[in-house]
């Protein structure tokens, strides 16, 4: 209904916005949406304000957890690092992404070869 | 790793928190925000963008600000205000389609809930917190019980020197005070006016622990020695006498002949004594130095120290008892020991086990008003399975369906509730008319209690929630095609909770039943005590006690130089047909004292009640004579010692022989306060028996002498009118006053008036209480056998279908849903009236002129209940009935 939106969506989000404090350590907002436009090379047209949505959303599961600190250009910014129970956590997500794309993908191509 | 139950769990647990906390705004994020466009501009600038439009650009990369706020807050919140408006509306416009459904959930709920919560409000604020004191639960009254005594008897009166002993040497109290009692004459501009007056020893306020509602309670220095007088006034009374005028405040009254300045009033609750005026009574074992108070005896009242029993104090007092008896032997019995007891029993006594028996009765009424709306809205929820799966289908949500029901159970809930406090109101407003006075404590308000409120309005919402969800959730775990695809043959399964829903209704039959036949008895007793013969005419009565002082008034002469020319006077008043005097307050008489008849040996200590009369007494009030002769004048004029006995007398101290001439002697007029010398009277008349101890008690052997032999005992005056008697009290205060302006008037009222609250409230109440409580189990029961019927023929639309296929007529069918209905009412019928039988040997103490077996009783309420749990069955059975067999079957 009109206030729920599509779980794919977010949990999409919420795997990237996890992968890439996993890989990068702890970093701000602001890094973070800086990390996905350049991973995804421009291709996801991502409004930024939705990565704290997301942030919170992953607090509240305890996956990352959030301390205040200084920025690189000396400026107070809130960082953000994963957790010991965050990083198993992506490891399972990891998994069944690559799984579901996995199946995704088949079926596509054999819709594809019809 | 997490489970998406386990990761639901911990993103609830966030709502709940942030639910906890509250809506606070969150400044970290709006710097988080601000940041983060801020970086995002520079960012534009360094790649050529002019500083102007790099902020907008930001802006439009970040996207909604406020939408993510949004989404942000929903993460911390358990309903958001927008989702919740529009179930709100949705849930308006479903139980307005199903309105009838509506306004039975809603009354039944809205009945249960006013009447719960008004007959706990008057339990608590009379039995649970009767008395607004400090640690009014530790507060005791000490007596003086002698071995041969029984229960509840023993001296509560202490002298001076006996209450300091107690208060002094005492280890178990931390606070004690005494109240001795003072018939008040105050004078007013034209005349004199009686208060019920209370001495209190020093610390009495500290001791009660209440401020004052204007001005102050009395202080150590007003019991000094040449301190000025002063009093404190209740404020009852305060309401009564002045209009609570605050201008009354600091001004001088006399009281009993002292002026006395007024320093405080109390607050509404503090009714100490009932008395309406506390006046500072010092204290001192120097007799001739003791202030003119007449308190000879104190009423005392401790408050135990915390943690102490009631043995351990008991055993204390008594040491200190013992010592006293040595010094007054004439005072205590020969073995003794000190009892205490808490205060709130001194008072309700008999009432408790009233109000005990209605609570429950009213608590049952709530469960059963609760499961009937648990019926009601299953019974509902099975129509509307298909609904939900369609809704299911359609892509809702369990979450968002459960929410739906709970907005519209709520809806519901408040509903009833709303409708519950205002009958609760009105019930109480009715309820505290009609409690009878003296019953219950004066201290106690009776009043709306909101906590009692708020465990009643959380039952009925808990119930409209639980059973609103139950059908919710089930139709949720289901199959979602199940109830699509079929439809109802299958569905038998209601078998589990329909044994469960005739249980109930057998219940509530059974229970209103019992209530029924409870009322029916209360009511045939009541009408039983209207018939009761009075033995004397109570319409166009008027009568007052008069309260003469005492220092003008010592001798019976004095006293009739006063009466005869004021009996004379009110006589010739326009209006007035006949005046007499008399020293007890009809219907009641508690004058009582040790007698002998002249030739008789009493097998026992023989009583009689006595009262002294003019001889207008009989013919006023209409008092039949069945032998012999009333009082002459001459008699009453020259004081002759002659007598009138009424026939309980005859027969249980004469029943053989002839009484007229016999002579008695009543012992306790040598010892009276104008005592009679060898007070030997001859009987010269037998009236008849005039109701003298209350309706339920037999009438006691009562002797009646002329007026004029004694001035012991209290004043009263008696009027026959020709008109409306309550118009007299002007006419008689000012008769009164004119004879002696010196003289008070109390208990001014008309007789019949009298006779209704003093015989016929507390019965009345009782009838009252049954009554309606045996309507509103009427109107349950009703509803829910209706309920469980409409249900069960819904779920057998099918089967009726076949059957009329098959051949059966409406009639058939009828029959069925009816026998249904009607088996459950037989059988929870039986089990009313062995109920009742059961329970009639509680209330058969209450009753009067019927035995709590009536079998006239039984069939009535019977028949009543069938008749109209038959109605409730045909509704449905008609609509069965209806079924077109063509319709019902076309699914097939």
């Amino acid at each position: 209904m009109h206030t729920e939106k599509s779980e794919l969506l977010q949990g999409t989000l919420d795997l990237m916005v996890l992968k890439t404090l996993n890989a990068l350590g702890p970093l701000h907002g602001f890094g973070i949406a800086r990390r996905i436009e350049q991973v995804s090379r421009d291709v996801l047209q991502l409004n930024e304000g939705t990565v704290y949505t997301s942030l919170l959303r992953l607090q509240q599961q305890g996956w990352i957890a959030a301390k205040w600190g200084t920025s690189e250009n000396n400026r107070k910014a809130k960082f953000y690092c994963i957790t010991k129970r965050g990083r198993k956590q992506l490891e399972v997500e990891m998994r069944n992404w690559e799984r579901i794309s996995d199946v995704i993908g088949r079926v596509l191509r054999l819709e594809a070869e019809e | 790793m997490s489970s998406p139950r386990e990761s639901r769990l911990r993103a609830f647990a966030a709502k709940l928190r942030g639910f906890l906390r509250g809506h606070q705004p969150d400044p970290e994020l709006d710097d988080e925000i601000q940041e983060h466009l801020q970086q995002l501009a520079d960012r534009f600038v360094a790649q050529g963008m002019p500083r102007e439009d790099a902020a907008a650009a930001a802006r439009r990369q970040f996207g909604n600000a406020t939408l993510m706020q949004r989404d942000r807050r929903e993460l911390q919140t358990l309903l958001s205000i927008e989702a919740l408006w529009h179930d709100l509306r949705y849930a308006l416009r479903t139980l307005w389609r199903s309105r009838g459904f509506a306004v039975v959930s809603i009354a039944t709920l809205g009945l249960g809930i006013g009447a719960a919560t008004a007959i706990f409000s008057v339990i608590d604020n009379v039995l649970l917190e009767a008395f607004p004191y400090q640690g009014a639960e530790r507060l005791v009254v000490p007596r003086i019980h002698g071995g041969q005594q029984s229960g509840e008897e023993g001296r509560q009166g202490y002298t001076t020197a006996e209450f300091l002993e107690f208060a002094e040497n005492n280890h178990v109290f931390d606070g004690i005070t005494g109240t001795g009692e003072d018939l008040v004459r105050y004078k007013t501009g034209e005349g004199t006016e009686q208060l019920y007056g209370a001495h209190v020893t020093p610390g009495a306020f500290e001791f009660f622990g209440m401020p004052a509602l204007r001005g102050r309670v009395l202080q150590s220095s007003d019991y000094d020695p040449g301190a000025p007088p002063v009093f404190v006034l209740r404020y009852k009374t305060w309401m009564q006498r002045f209009g609570g005028d605050p201008s009354v405040l600091n001004k001088t009254f006399v009281l009993n002949g002292i002026p006395r300045t007024l320093v405080g009033i109390m607050p509404p609750r503090f009714g100490w004594f009932d008395a309406d005026v506390y006046i500072p009574e010092r204290l001192t074992r120097d007799a001739k130095a003791a202030s003119s108070g007449p308190a000879a005896y104190w009423f005392v009242l401790g408050r135990l120290k915390p943690g102490l029993t009631s043995e351990q104090a008991e055993a204390d007092l008594t040491v200190i008892a013992q010592r006293l008896a040595k010094i007054y032997p004439q005072d205590y019995p020969a073995h003794f020991t000190v009892q205490i007891r808490k205060i709130g029993s001194t008072v309700i006594g008999r009432f408790e086990a009233t109000l005990y028996t209605v609570l429950a009765a009213v608590a049952l009424l709530l469960l059963i008003a609760c499961s009937n709306v648990a019926n009601l809205m299953l019974a509902r929820a099975t129509g509307r399975e298909k609904e939900f799966a369609l809704r299911a289908v359609l892509g809702a949500g369990r979450k968002r369906l459960v929410r739906l029901l709970m907005v519209e159970s709520l809806v519901l809930a408040m509903a009833a509730a709303t409708l519950g406090v205002l009958l609760a109101w009105g019930g109480l407003k009715a309820l505290v008319a009609a409690l009878p006075p003296d019953l219950i404590p004066a201290e106690s308000v009776i009043g709306l209690n909101t906590r009692v409120l708020a465990v009643t309005l959380c039952v009925a919402a808990l119930t409209a929630l639980i059973f609103g969800l139950v059908p919710a959730l089930q139709s949720s775990q289901r199959d979602l095609n199940d109830p699509l695809r079929d439809t109802g043959k299958g569905v038998s399964g209601g078998f589990r909770g329909r044994r469960l829903r005739d249980a109930v209704v057998v219940l509530e039959v059974a229970l209103s039943l019992t209530l029924l036949i409870g009322a029916g008895l209360m009511m045939r007793s009541f009408v039983a005590l209207r018939e009761v013969h009075l033995g004397l005419r109570p319409d166009h009565v008027f009568q007052t006690l008069l309260s003469l002082p005492a220092e003008r008034y010592k001798t019976a002469q004095q006293a009739t130089g006063f009466f005869r020319p004021l009996l004379a006077r009110l006589k010739a008043s326009p209006g007035v047909e006949d005046t007499a005097r008399s020293s007890a307050l009809p219907p009641y008489n508690y004058a009582e004292t040790n007698m002998e008849i002249a030739g008789e040996t009493p097998d026992q200590d023989w009583r009689a009640l006595f009262q002294n009369v003019s001889q207008e007494y009989f013919r006023v009030l209409r008092i039949e004579f069945k032998e012999g002769r009333a009082f002459t004048e001459a008699d009453v004029s020259d004081a002759r010692k002659v007598a009138v006995v009424n026939e309980a007398f005859v027969r249980r101290y004469l029943p053989t022989k002839d009484p007229i001439g016999r002579r008695v002697r009543l012992t306790s007029l040598e010892t009276a306060a104008d005592p009679v010398r060898d007070p030997w009277f001859e009987i010269v008349g037998i009236a008849a028996d005039v109701t003298n101890q209350g309706l339920q008690v037999p009438i006691e052997p009562e002797v009646w002498i002329p007026c004029t032999v004694t001035n012991s005992g209290p004043q009263v005056l008696i009027v026959r009118t020709s008109q409306d008697p309550a118009m007299m009290m002007n006419v008689v205060r000012q008769a009164v006053w004119a004879a002696d302006a010196g003289v008070a008037l109390a208990y001014s009222s008309t007789l019949e008036d009298r006779v209704n609250e003093q015989l016929y409230a507390g019965p009345r109440l009782g009838f009252l209480l049954m009554t309606i409580f045996g309507c509103i189990g009427l109107i349950l029961v009703t509803v829910g056998v209706y309920s469980v019927l409409a249900y069960s023929t819904t779920l057998k639309t099918h089967e009726i279908g076949i059957r009329m296929a098959l051949g059966a007529e409406r009639a058939d069918v009828l029959g069925m849903v009816v026998r249904t209905g009607l088996r459950l009412v037989a059988v929870g019928m039986a089990i009313g009236i062995a109920m009742s039988l059961v329970l009639g040997r509680m209330i058969g103490a209450q009753l009067l002129g019927v035995t709590a077996y009536d079998p006239a009783t039984l069939a009535a309420t019977s028949l009543l209940l069938a008749v109209t749990a038959a109605v409730a069955c045909w509704i449905p059975a008609r609509r069965a009935a209806r079924v077109d067999p063509m319709v019902a079957l076309r699914y097939e």
